[in-house]
């Protein structure tokens, strides 16, 4: 797939989803811990808040690969 | 001296400790500080608003107009189009007032209070309202609820799509305050550790501490360069990203 130009909103985006991918991951451990704490339950809950933080962080990631490319294709019909 | 001690104390907020009776005020060294460029702003910008005859007068009347025009032009229009029209006033502070606040940390005896997580989630929680006030403003209720979910998502698939989209949302208002907080406090952190290099060299011998006066100053005039670029780019990615947040509630696909 060729790259088209990337707009000054395309940039912001994608150097946001690094920032987006930590913090979906540090949410969900974060609510892991605090429901470890609540039930007693240590250490499942955080073992399972970091794996659906880890989900979470990845769908916003391929969510926004396919909005660009989404996009990309959109570009390229106009082109046409 | 303890390193961690002088670097905590330089970076943290500091209570005053002022009461009023039994009630403690929240007197700190953060808020005098977001007090000050607050009325800093607010009278600097109402005295620059009024209109000179003078030359110097009319370049100030310039560059503001200027400064509007980059937010509306730069900002608003690309993302949220015609319907950003009510909203320009929102992000025009929101970049000024963050900007003065990131460079008021550069001035000596002055503290960043954007280095502090309560401060961003403050200006963060500013922004999730913005946004979400724009999509229940264009799409009513229900019509914001179906825009989390995007077009052509399987029937069986809405109850798994919906929380996930609700809660990406959420993050994404999280990091908004995230950024600004890290960035900030990384780069003061850096400014102090290059200056303490220092005494902690200076430590081991005199002369050694002498010596790395030089290569550590640089260091930090470098570093202070690159902190009032963050300073900008910080305060433009905010209010960017604020605008792109707004505009992909306000057209959903």
């Amino acid at each position: 797939m060729a790259l088209k130009d990337f707009s000054a909103q395309d940039h912001a985006a994608i150097t946001t989803l690094g920032s987006e991918f930590a913090t979906a991951e540090v949410v969900g451990c974060a609510l892991g811990f605090w429901l470890d704490q609540k039930w007693g339950t240590s250490p499942w809950g955080i073992i399972l808040g970091a794996v659906a933080g880890f989900a979470l962080g990845m769908y916003i990631i391929l969510r926004a690969v396919r909005e660009l490319d989404r996009q990309n294709k959109n570009d390229k019909q106009v082109q046409k | 001296m303890n390193v961690a001690d002088t670097i905590a104390h330089h970076i943290l907020d500091h209570d005053w400790g002022i009461f009023l009776g039994k009630i403690h005020l929240p007197v700190t060294t953060h808020s005098v500080t977001i007090f000050a460029v607050s009325v800093f702003l607010f009278f600097s910008l109402l005295w620059a608003s009024r209109p000179r005859p003078s030359r110097t007068g009319r370049l100030l009347t310039t560059l503001l107009e200027e400064y509007v025009t980059f937010i509306r032009d730069g900002v608003v229009r690309p993302n949220l189009g015609a319907e950003g029209r009510g909203f320009l006033p929102y992000f025009c502070t929101l970049f000024l007032f963050i900007l003065c606040v990131n460079l008021a940390g550069m001035i000596p005896q002055m503290k960043t209070a954007t280095s502090n997580i309560s401060v961003t989630a403050a200006l963060a929680l500013c922004s999730g309202g913005v946004i979400l006030y724009s999509g229940l403003k264009y799409h009513g209720l229900i019509g914001f609820i179906k825009g989390f979910v995007p077009s052509g998502t399987p029937g069986w698939l809405v109850p798994l799509i919906f929380p996930l989209e609700v809660i990406s949302t959420v993050i994404k208002v999280c990091v908004l305050a995230v950024r600004l907080f890290a960035n900030m406090l990384s780069g003061h952190m850096v400014l102090l550790c290059l200056l303490l290099i220092i005494f902690i060299v200076g430590k081991m011998h005199l002369a050694a501490g002498v010596g790395a006066v030089v290569p550590a100053m640089g260091l930090e005039i470098f570093m202070t360069c690159l902190e009032l670029l963050v300073a900008f780019l910080q305060a433009y990615v905010f209010t960017l990203l604020t605008a792109i947040f707004a505009g992909s509630v306000i057209h959903t696909h």
